[in-house]
Parts: structure tokens; sequence; C-alpha cells
């Protein structure tokens, strides 16, 4: 072998061990690379504070290191999630420490939709609307500007009624999820506040399609009452679930009742033939409290079938057997387990209301636990209040304010039981430019990728020339803004989190700030309290607070002042408080506002947990006193009407518009976990497991039964459109046998891993319920096609 | 000598999948890509299986939240070629990242199959490395990692007890899936402290253990869900 | 060819100028061929290099498909393995006359072999940089750490079983002169052939033929052990052991029979080669398809008949499910075709032995594949998801690369080493001849 041979494989050998040292160098990093040089044990704290992802408003209890946010647990204070946390409330720091979260308030610098920011400082960002809306005031026309919010319970959406009060605005356009029990509990109680459940006390839960377990109200509270971790016995109440879908709560509440799409109202009554078959409903509550059970004469004098001859004539066993597919021995032995199981309450969900005819299933489901008593008992459907903060004082109107607000709000429904669906409303009649807007805000609300028509609300985009969003993220409505003044993120910020109305006692709790607010991002609340000063006049004087930390606090003093609840405290303290209220006592425990606001802060929040079962205003407010089964104002319009229906007759959702033959399956899209409107799904961690699927991750996905999946010839994971005649998106066939033949159920909120919404929204057929305006979510058929 | 254990109620568990996440906040566990996921890459110590029966109406569902075991008698560990896998005095299964030599073995050897394989290193954006848990140190690419009953806390609250002159009691350690579970639906303790909750829940008549027959003895009981 | 070289050739005997030739003289086929496997070889360390630089990932493994190829390869290459040393062990020890001309060709198979099947788990290694750990840490109840320490042995014992009946070929080649003096004064050692060195090398190689075959029989055993050690579905089996050390003196019957007709064909070495040699071999590979046939009907019956859950959804996956392809080639491969050819005498040929050869490599190649896939992701727990493995580009490389760095060396060695050992030729005419006649006379009854 020759020298030089043998130098060049040397050479050689010398060359791929060096490279090969490189390239272990590049991948071998470990945690030296994250650690800091001089990295040392950190300086840890636990804070209580509020998660603000859903309207659950859950305790949380931080963890930070060196004022680094590192973990989110629950709060054990907090009377509603008792320590417990859903995923979502976890994931928060992800959210947090997202690296797409806007770091500068931005102006966009070119056409809409170009891409072109400008950053800009927060003064200038604030100036640049302020002269905006300070010219719409000089134009005499502050009808001009409208906010577009999404769930804001507690002082920000206080603080912005406000605002748009003093400035002249009757805009204040929800942009919320809405179940339409607001006007159930209107017409039969006279009481327009939706339900508050106690199913701590319950011994049966009866949900109709409720999304206990998932995207309800509070996840948390179904979840609590369901584990009944104060009960030293085997446990809280039995849980059953009414339900199409196959769905979490459906999969693990103790019994499933699955019914045809659009027949839970029709097993309600159903139900309710037996119970009055067999006099098992509570006979004496009827007797006092309701009106209409009996037939009787109506306001003009015509005889009237009531409720019981209407059920016992129209809801045998056998026909509402044949209608939801439910065998007559499992209504009769759901009948007897509700009337075994005293106090049961009866839970109507989204599946029922959002239906073209939900308002009238909403109260025939309702009709069940007025049936049974359970209203206004403990275990029942009660009347909660809101915690009594101190308001926020009348705004202080001038000329120009007064001629503004007496105008008519855009996209006010004209259902005559309007509950909601007045974005839309508003989206349409500004693209249609029937109302002329200038200038939108948009808080927490992203209707390009929520809505049920995206196309319409970028028409309505490009007709208002000056958009403002408050979004940390750049989602798909803040891309067409003209002005991004990111807000805080949760966690940096003071907020209230008042629980969401279905928890039956007032609970206030507060969020604060964990870690170090971001430079480039500014508290919305304080940006208004700023665009207030910064305008003068009557909208100085309606809004004269410092900053929102100190509203915040300002709002507490009617909390300190009422005499009556608790800051957040353990089992002990909570059951403690709740006898001595019973009892009619009640003691003060701070010497001063002062203490009392830095105990509220430190335990998360305030609440009261005594209800006052005695007081009949919280039964019923209507003009008999009674709870009206067949309420005079439906029985006018649908007498007028003649189309829409008949109060527990026409309650089955029955498939609406054009149906185009190839259609077969009914398109069920459901809510994976509680999404407040317009919020991104942001948090990678959720992505790997957003469903009941261990497998299915990441992908937007589509459930159909296996028996569909075999006639169409698609295999589980297959990719494929869903195409409706309205559009059709793209997701991942999950072949499930817990789905209903001739179903699909669509979950919302998704995205795909390349940020493309995946909204079977979009493809809705358009149809609403003519009496709330609500959209229908389960009268569309679809089909689907490779992709 | 304490021996760690836990009791999972299947009929509390709604499959929430907040074990999952909190595990993975606690324990530093990097998300990986759509399409590494699509792969069968992800990393869940904790992983909510489910488990479905019968079609529509009469399907029933029960959720499994699987984390390691912990058995007593664990397979992987014996297969091991470098010791970097083990079980300590109180029954925790380890594993040492910096002798890992990444072959795989133990993650083939668990019938459970709660070894999970860094396909490649972990990535966080800058920003994320914030929320980093500093008392877990992050994988590097090439090793092996599980389940440790979030051990870290263990020696914490050894450490805290000790500093306020007591014994341990049962609420000082958790592993965070315990702790958050929102129905209570996670017991963790001593499985021989008859003043611990698992002591008994573990003799539980609807109690069992998955693959009990491969008499691996794992320390995960789960109570059978009642009909 | 240099003319002095040729001179020097032409003074030879025939048998030395025949099997001495290769190292002299190179065709343009031979670099061609050469080129084109280097080419290969390096793009497979290129794909190395890149897995080492991003990660494990860059292969198509993951959960719970955490073994591939590169296991699979490693069970093959350590079974082609068993192709020289064992059956040129085994044929010395029983004295099979008909072995002089081939146990060169298949001990320099396995020396190869065993190299090339070593590295694959270290490829397949998440931490190549901690593979000192074994040594270091050795947890002795690791069937790995028995596989590294039997692997490590059978790799010494074969390079000496190699390099010791090499050394009287190696002066041969010093004493004419026609290859570099240096190195073979240096790799023949000093050996002068003296009749005492000639005892003492009978000796030596008597010794290491008896060493060398438990030290392979255990080499496979361990390998098998490696899977039957976890308590998977269809990996959990005693008959694992005895399972794969006949696998892979099969796959190293059907290796040899692929070289010598190569070989044969390339440097004309048809009278070394000769048809009684495939027929011989043809015969063994018979012997072996049916013994194939007979382990691995026992197994699958065995996990069968037995119905457990887990070991039926690995089962059924292989006769009927996803990986039917691959278990119905494999049976077609490692069965029906060798039965079939072998079982005529008129197939027995070069041409015949060699497809019989392929066909068996491949199905011994896929009996691996299914023996380490279908288990893998079909997990015992039921409700887990049933995984999915597609190797990889980087995988196929290193695989291709692997192939064609073995065939690689193996073409360089015939340029160093006579591949058809000289002595053994020379002593089989010179002694043996005799040697047999008298040994067969010994057979005989003596009143004749």
């Amino acid at each position: 072998m020759s020298p030089s041979r043998r130098d060049f494989l040397w050479t050689m050998g010398a060359a791929a061990a060096t490279v090969a040292l490189k390239g272990t160098q590049d991948v071998f990093w470990s945690s030296e690379e994250l650690a800091d040089p001089g990295w040392a044990p950190g300086i840890e704290d636990r804070r209580n504070s509020a998660c603000l992802i859903c309207p659950s408003r859950c305790g949380i209890r931080s963890r930070q290191v060196d004022g680094r946010l590192v973990r989110i647990d629950g709060n054990p204070l907090h009377p509603l999630s008792r320590g417990g946390l859903c995923p979502r409330g976890v994931a928060g720091v992800q959210m947090l420490y997202h690296p797409e979260r806007l770091d500068a308030p931005l102006v966009r610098n070119g056409p809409r939709g170009s891409g072109q920011w400008e950053r800009v400082t927060r003064e200038q960002a604030i100036a640049r609307i302020a002269e905006r809306l300070g010219g719409l005031r000089e134009a005499g026309r502050p009808e001009a500007l409208a906010l577009l919010a999404g769930y804001s319970a507690g002082t920000m959406q206080d603080l912005w009624r406000q605002f748009l009060a003093s400035f002249g605005s009757p805009n204040y356009v929800a942009d919320e999820y809405d179940d339409g029990t607001e006007a159930v509990m209107a017409l039969m109680h006279g009481i327009p506040r939706r339900p508050s459940y106690d199913l701590d006390r319950a011994r049966l839960v009866l949900s109709f399609g409720a999304p206990l377990f998932e995207s309800w109200w509070s996840p948390l509270q179904a979840f609590v009452a369901f584990a009944n971790p104060d009960d030293e016995g085997d446990g809280g109440p039995r849980y059953i679930q009414v339900d199409t879908r196959f769905s979490r709560t459906a999969a693990r509440t103790h019994e499933w009742v699955g019914v045809r799409p659009g027949t839970h109202a029709v097993l309600a009554l159903g139900i309710a033939y037996v119970l009055i078959r067999d006099e098992l409903f509570d006979a004496g509550f009827v007797a006092r409290h309701v009106a209409g059970f009996e037939d009787f004469v109506d306001e003009q004098g015509q005889p009237r079938e009531g409720y019981r001859s209407l059920v016992m004539r129209n809801y045998r066993t056998e026909e509402v057997s044949a209608i939801t597919g439910v065998p007559v021995a499992r209504i009769t032995a759901l009948a007897r387990a509700i009337a075994a199981n005293r106090p049961a309450v009866a839970v109507c969900g989204t599946d029922v209301t959002l239906a073209p005819n939900g308002l009238l299933a909403g109260l025939a489901v309702h009709s069940i636990n007025v049936l049974m008593g359970s209203v206004n008992r403990p275990g029942g459907v009660l009347f909660g209040e809101d915690a009594p903060i101190t308001a926020l004082g009348s705004p202080v109107l001038d000329e120009i304010a007064r001629q503004g607000v007496s105008r008519q709000p855009i996209g006010v429904s004209p259902s005559p039981f309007a509950s909601g669906g007045q974005a839309l409303r508003f989206a349409e009649i500004v693209a249609r430019s029937e109302a002329p807007v200038d200038t939108l805000l948009l808080y927490y609300a992203n209707p390009i990728a929520s809505s049920t028509h995206p196309s319409v609300w970028r028409e309505t985009l490009d007709k208002i020339p000056f958009l403002v969003s408050f979004s940390p993220f750049l989602d798909e409505t803040s891309e067409y803004a003209d002005v991004i003044l990111p807000d805080l993120l949760p966690y940096e910020r003071w907020q209230d989190a008042p629980a969401p109305v279905s928890y039956p006692y007032p609970v206030w709790g507060v969020a604060r700030p964990l870690v170090e607010p971001h430079e480039g991002a500014t508290h919305t609340g304080d940006a208004v309290l700023a665009l207030a000063r910064s305008l003068g006049g009557s909208l100085a004087e309606s809004l004269p607070y410092e900053s929102f930390e100190g509203l915040l606090e300002e709002r507490a003093k009617g909390l300190y002042a009422v005499r009556r609840g608790m800051t957040l405290g353990g089992h002990f303290e909570r059951t403690h408080h709740r006898q001595m209220e019973e009892r009619g006592w009640w003691l003060p425990e701070h010497t001063g506002f002062e203490a009392f606001w830095e105990e509220l802060v430190e335990r998360g929040g305030w609440t009261d947990l005594f209800y006052d079962h005695t007081d009949p205003h919280r039964l019923a407010r209507t003009d008999s006193g009674r709870i009206e089964l067949m309420p005079a104002a439906l029985l006018r319009v649908l007498d007028q009407a003649e189309s829409v229906g008949a109060l527990y007759l026409d309650i089955e959702s029955e498939a609406t518009g054009e149906r185009p033959e190839d259609h077969e399956l009914r398109l069920l899209p459901y809510r994976v976990s509680t999404l407040a409107s317009g919020t991104l799904a942001l948090e990678r961690w959720l992505a790997e497991q957003p469903g009941i699927f261990p497998d299915v991750l990441w992908h937007p996905w589509i459930e159909v039964a296996p028996e569909t999946a075999g006639t169409l010839g698609l295999g589980d994971g297959t990719d494929v459109w869903v195409v409706s005649p309205r559009g059709r998106y793209r997701a991942r066939l999950k072949v499930s046998p817990g789905t209903a033949p001739e179903t699909a159920c669509a979950p919302y909120g998704l995205r795909h891993p390349d940020g493309q919404i995946a909204n079977p929204l979009q493809l809705l057929d358009g149809s609403s319920d003519p009496l709330t305006g609500l959209p229908s979510w389960s009268s569309t058929f679809i089909r689907l096609e490779r992709a | 000598m304490a021996r760690w254990g836990m009791v999972i109620d299947l009929d509390r568990c709604t499959g929430c999948a907040a074990c999952e996440v909190a595990c993975k906040s606690e324990n530093n566990i990097a998300p990986v890509s759509a399409g590494e996921a699509d792969m069968g890459r992800a990393t869940s110590w904790m992983k909510v299986m489910a488990q479905v029966e019968g079609e529509f109406p009469d399907t029933t569902m029960h959720f499994y939240p699987r984390p390691c075991m912990h058995c007593d008698n664990p397979p992987c560990i014996r297969v091991c070629p470098v010791q970097a896998t083990y079980i300590n005095d109180e029954g925790v299964v380890g594993q040492i990242y910096s002798r890992c030599i990444g072959c795989r073995y133990c993650a083939n050897a668990c019938p459970y199959m709660v070894k999970y394989f860094n396909w490649y290193g972990p990535e966080w954006a800058q920003s994320e490395r914030n929320h980093l848990n500093p008392d877990v140190s992050v994988r590097p690419a090439g090793v092996i990692e599980k389940c440790t009953f979030c051990h870290h806390r263990l020696q914490k609250a050894r450490e805290d007890a000790r500093a306020e002159e007591r014994e341990l009691r049962e609420e000082d350690y958790q592993p965070a899936c315990a702790d958050i579970c929102p129905t209570g639906a996670i017991v963790f303790g001593d499985l021989d402290d008859p003043s611990h909750r698992v002591y008994s829940l573990k003799e539980d008549p609807r109690a069992l253990r998955i693959m009990e027959d491969l008499g691996t003895q794992p320390k995960v009981y789960y109570l059978r869900p009642r009909e | 060819m240099r003319q002095s070289v040729k001179e020097k050739l032409a003074r030879m005997s025939t048998d030395e100028q025949i099997l001495l030739r290769p190292l002299v003289e190179t065709s343009r086929g031979f670099y061609v061929v050469t080129a084109l496997l280097a080419a290969i070889t390096l793009w497979g360390m290129i794909a190395y290099y890149l897995q080492v630089t991003y990660g494990l990932g860059r292969t198509g493994l993951n959960r719970p498909e955490y073994w591939g190829i590169y296991i699979i390869c490693f069970v093959f290459f350590i079974g082609i393995s068993h192709a020289g040393t064992l059956i040129s062990a085994i044929l010395r020890v029983s004295k099979a006359e008909w072995r002089r001309s081939i146990t060169r060709s298949a001990e320099l198979i396995t020396v190869l072999v065993i190299g090339f099947g070593a590295i694959q788990p270290i490829i397949d290694l998440g931490r190549p940089d901690r593979v000192l750990n074994v040594l270091l840490h050795a947890q002795l109840r690791s069937p790995l750490l028995w596989d590294v320490t039997s692997i490590g042995l059978y790799f010494i014992s074969c390079t000496i079983y190699l390099y010791i009946p090499m050394l009287p070929d190696l002066a041969i080649i010093r004493d004419s002169g026609i290859k570099s003096p240096r190195l073979y004064r240096f790799l023949a050692a000093g050996y002068r052939d003296t009749p005492a060195q000639r005892a003492r090398l009978e000796r030596v190689i008597g010794v290491l033929s008896i060493i060398v075959i438990p030290i392979a029989v255990s080499v496979h055993t361990v390998i098998g052990w490696i899977f039957a050690m976890t308590l998977r579905p269809m990996w959990h089996s005693t008959i694992f052991g005895p399972y794969f050390v006949m696998g892979a003196i099969y796959s190293g019957i059907a290796a040899i029979l692929v070289a010598m007709v190569v070989l044969r064909r390339a440097f004309g070495l048809q009278q070394y080669f000769k048809d009684i040699h495939f027929d011989y071999l043809g015969r063994l590979l018979l012997l072996f398809s049916l013994l194939w046939f007979y382990f691995t009907f026992a197994e699958y019956l065995t996990a069968f008949y037995g119905g457990e859950p887990g070991e039926m959804r690995a089962f059924w996956s292989k006769l009927t499910g996803p990986f039917a392809i691959p278990f119905w080639t494999m049976v077609l491969g490692c069965f029906i075709i060798p039965l079939s050819l072998m079982s005529r005498r008129s197939m027995r040929t070069p041409r015949g032995t060699l497809i019989a050869g392929i066909a068996v490599m491949i199905g011994m190649w896929l009996e691996r594949f299914n023996i380490v896939v279908p288990t893998s992701v079909n997990p015992r727990w039921e409700i887990e998801s049933i995984g999915r493995y597609l190797p990889s580009w980087v995988e196929l490389s290193i695989m291709a690369a692997t192939f064609s760095g073995f065939i690689l060396l193996y073409m360089l060695a015939t340029k160093f080493i006579p591949i058809v050992s000289i002595w053994e030729i020379k002593e089989g005419r010179e002694h043996s001849v005799r040697e047999v006649a008298d040994r067969v006379a010994e057979y005989l009854p003596e009143n004749a």
C-alpha cells in the first residue's frame, strides 16, 4: 500500500469523524442549552386568580418561578371548580407565552389584507382611535360607532356599555354563544334570565343535549357535581344524557339515551306522558304554582286545551317510541327514575334549542322541571343573581349622546322572543349598506372564523371604513383592522370573573396579573378609560376611573357593604357561612374595606353560597304569579302566525329548506370544548387530545357510523370534503361506533395544522327559529367526498 | 418505606384530559408537529385511552387514563443494557436520561407502552421556554422518557416536611395528574400506609390492574366501572 | 498485469495460477461494479449523517413501531454470518472432503457480515455517542448485553478462524512475490509451512472448528432471545432461540450458494466450484427448507391454538391482514420455491441453486420483517391503536449501503486473498485421496 493512499484514507477518516462529531453536537443539545448561565434555584410564588379562557371562569392557582408563569392549577377555594380545572385552563401557559402574540400596537400601512403594518406606540394608537371617534361625535353621528364583543360578562362588558352610552352609540353587538334558554324562562316564569341548575344537590340530572362535560357554560360545575367531592357516600347525582351524538357527556354519564336527531323534546313529552299517566308528577306543586296544566279559557274567551290534555292526547309512549327510537320500556323507566330520584332536574341544551322550533322544544323540555316541582327548590332549576358589586352609575349623556342612544340598535331581532343572532343580522344590514357604520371595535370577536356566514362578514368589514381590533393575536378578522391595540393576555391583567349563570350562587372571581404585563400590550379596560379621558366631556364624566384595577376595587365596595357572603374559602368555611346565613346570621370579618379587598384578591374572589328558596320572586314573576305552561304571549304569536307551529305539538326538528338528493347525512356540529366565540385554539398541547378519540389529534375530523363509512367506501382517517349546498370544508373521517346512522358529527372551533379554519357552521342551511332568531344547527344535510 | 401507587376510578373519569395537559405542563413535555403526531410520535406520559363497545344507540365508552404503571416487577428495567431505567426503593420506576443510549428495548418490553422516545430534540420557541418547569430536566434527542409519578414533587414535599419538622402527609405529595383531576378520579398515595386513601381503595372489589396476568405487578389500580 | 508478475505466475502450479490470478488481474467490469457499490455506500453514509444530525426522527420509526429496518437487517446479517463459520466448521469436524474449495469464501462472508450486522444496532441507537455505556454501565440481565458479548466473541473467533487457515496461502503469496512483499510478510507472520508448523496449524484449526460451533449457535440464539424475553405477542416464545439458529444457517447456506455462483462465473472457478458442490449444498438447502417449515408451522400453530387475543391480533395481521403480502412471499421464498427446486436433481445446478438461494435470502429477510414489524404495530393492550410503519428513504438508503458495503468489501478482499484455499486443495490432492481410501478401507470388513 502506498503512503499516499494511506494518507488519503486517514484524511477521509478524520474528516468523516469531524463531521460526525459536529452533527452530534447539533442534535444532542440538552438542558444545558436551556438553562441560563449561572442558573440557580428560582424564587417561587403561588397566587390565586381566575381563569378567563371560557365562561366558566374557574378559580386558578398559579406557580411562578422568578416571575415566569410555569404552571396553572385549580384554586381549591373556588366554590364552583373546587381545585379542579379543565385542560384548556391548564394549557393557558402556552397561550401566555405563545410565540405569535402581537408585541406592539399596529397601524395598517397598505391595503386591507396586505399584511403591511406599522408598529406604533400605545399612545399613538389610542390617539388615532380617539381622533376617529372624536370626529364621529363632532359630525353628530355617534351611532356610527359599533362594538362587536365576545363573551365578556362582568366589568368589561359594563365598561363597554357605559362607554358606548356616554359616547352616544346604541350598538353593543354581542357575538356570544346563546343557548336560547333565557326566552324559555322569560315565557314560563316571567324571569328573563338563563336558568341556574343546582346540580350539587340534585339526585338525578336529566340532560337533553346539554354538553355538560365538554362545552356547557361550566363543565367544571358539572364535573364537581358528578364527582360530588364533599359527599362521603357513594357519589353525586345520577346523570342521564339524552343525546343524538355520542358525546363525551353521553359516553361518561351514567346512562345514555340515544335519540333520533331532533327528537329530544318529543322524548321529554313522552316522559311527561308517563309522569302524568302514572301520577308520578308533583301534583301539589302543580296545583299551587302552575297555570295552563288543565284546559282553560284564554283571553279571548276561547276554550283551550291545557298541557295535560295535549300531552295525554299526543305523546303516548308507543308514538314517542316510534319517533325517537327509544323503546317504550325505556321511556317508562326514565319517568320512573325521575320520580324515584327527586329532586331531579332536566337540563335543556343547545341541541334542543338551536333548531327551527327550538323555543317550543325548549319549553317542552323545561316542562318536566315544572311537572316535578324542580323549580326554586334545592336540586332543581334556580334563578340565581349576580354578585352585588357597585354599579357603574348612570352614564352622563350630552346632547349628541342622547340623540345617538335614542336610535334603534343595528341588528336587533325582529323575532318576538329575541334571544340571539344579533351579530349576524348586524353584519347583513351593514353589508347591504342599510346602516352606515363608520367604526367597528372588535373585542374578543373573530366572526370570520367563528360565524355561520364568513362571506357576509367579509362584505361587512369591507363596508366599514375604520376597524379597531383589541385582539392579542393577529386573527382572521384582525387582519382587516386599521388599528390593532393588542390586549393583555389573561394572567397579565386585572379582570373580574363572575361565574356563569348556570351556577346558582353569585361568585365574583378576580383575575389579577401573575406575571409582568407585556410592554407592547395594553389592557383594553385601561384603553377604554384612556379613550374616554381623551374624548373628554360626558365620556370623561361617565368614566372617572384612573385605571381598570381601580375600577374593580371600586366595584368591590358593593360586596363589602352588602353584609353577606364571604371571600373565597375552603370546604369548612363554605359550609359554616352557608349554615350561618340560612339561620339569618352574618358576621363582619374584616377591619375595613382595605383588608377586605386584600383578602378578596388573595383568595381569588367573593361568593355567597346562600340561596333563598322561599322567595316567590324566584319562582314566577308572571302576571298570574304562577308558572305558565301555556304562556299567553306565546299563544298570541302562534295564533297569528299559522306557519310557526303549535305549543307542545311542533317540537320535532325536521329538516328544512332545500335538501339536495345526494346529501344524506344530517350534520350535527358541536363544540369540542368551551371556546368563547372568536378566540383561537392556540395551545399545542390541546391539539394532542382535542376530542374523545385518543388517536385523533391535530386534524379536524368528522364522525360517522361504521355503517355509513362502509357504504361510502371511506376508511378511518381518510381526508374528506364535507359538502353542503352552501360550501365545503376539509376534515378527516373518524369512524365512531357511537355515531347515529345517517348523521355526521362535526367538531366546531378547530383548525387545520396550517391554521386554516374548519368551520362546519358555514355549511348550515341558514334556517333559524322564527321565534327567537337563533340559528338552527341540526337541520342541514351534507355529503362526504374523498379529498 | 413508602410504596407509591395510584387508584383511578373509571366511573369518575370523564376523559377530559386535564391530567394529560397538567402532566405535559409539569414535566416539560414538548408538543410535536401535526405531521409527527400523525406518525405516532406525540409524547404523553399520561394518556387518556378509550375503550368503546357496541354501536348506536347502545354504545358504551370508558376512558382509561394511562400513566406508567410503575410495576413492582417491571419488564423494562430487566432488558435495559445500561441500567438507564431502574426502580427505586419506593417503587418508582425512573429513567436516567443522561445514560440512556436510546436502543428502545425497554419501550418494546413494556406491555403498557408507556415509554416514549425522543425522535427529535424538543422544540420550544424562545418565548415558550418561559413556562418550562425548572424542577424537571428537558430531555435531549435520542433518549427514552417516561412518567415519574412527579418524583421531583416528592423531593420538594420531603424538604418542606423536614423544614417544618413533621411527617410527610398524603396531600403533600400528589403528582400533577391527581392534583388537577376535576372529578377526583385519580387518587395517589402510599399503598402500604393505612392512612392513605389508596390503601383501602386498592382492596375495593372493583379494583383491577391492567394485564395483571403478566405478573408485572403494576402499582396503578383501576376501579372497574359499575354496570 | 506486469510482465514480471506474469512470469512469476507462469512458474507456479495450475491451482496456484488459477486461484492467484484474481489477485493480480482486474477486469474493467470489476472497476465499474466497485464504483457503483462505493457510490451507494457513500449515499448511505450521507443518509446516516443526516440521521445523526437531526435525530432518529428521520427514520419512519414511531411509537409503537420502535424497531424497524435496522433491527431487521441486524438479525438478517447476523443470520447470514452463519454461512461460513458454522458450515465450514461442521464440515471440517465431520471430515467432509468436498468442503475444501468452499470454506474460504464462506468464512470470508461470515467475518464481513458480522461487522455489517453488528453496526446495525448502533445505527439504530438514539444516542450512538453513548454506545460505550454498554461497557461502562453493563447490566447483565439484559439480553442486549448477552448479545454484545456473544457477537463480540463470535467476531473475534471467526476472524481468527478465517485467518489461521489462511496462513499457508499468505505464505505462498509472499513467496511468489506477485504482491507487495511487505504486506504479505507481515500477514504471513513467519509461516514457512514446515511439517512442524503444518501439524501445529492443523491442530489449531481442529480446536477452533470445535470452539466456533457453540459460539455460533449462541449468537443467534441470543438474538432470538432479544425478542423472546419481552412479553409481546408472537415474540414471547421458547422456540425463538433454535428457530433463529436454524433460520440463520438456512440463510447462510443460501448466501454461500449465491456467492459461489458469482465467484465461479467472475473468476472462472468452474473446476473448484463443481456441480457436485452445488448438488450437495442444494440437498442441504432442501433439508433446511423442510426444517424451516417445521419450525414455522410449530411456532404459528402454538400461537394460533392458544388463541390468546393479543397473539391473535398479530397472528391474523400476518396471515390475512396488512402483512399478508410479506408473509406469503416469505412462505414462497423460504419454502415453496426451494422445496420445489431442490427436490429435483436436475435443478441442483448452479443456475437452480442461484434461484433458490436468492429466493431464500429474500424470504429470510421477510421472515425477520414479519417477526419485527407485525408484533410491534399490534400492542398487547387492545385499546391501544394499531401502529403503522413506512420506512423512510434514510432507512432504505442505509440498508442499501449495508448490502453494497458488504459486497464491496467482499470484492476487494478477493484482490488480496485467494478465495479458494490453495493449500487445502493441494493437501486434498496430495494426502486426502489416499487418506479417504484408507478410511473407507478401515470401515470395511477385513476378511475380503
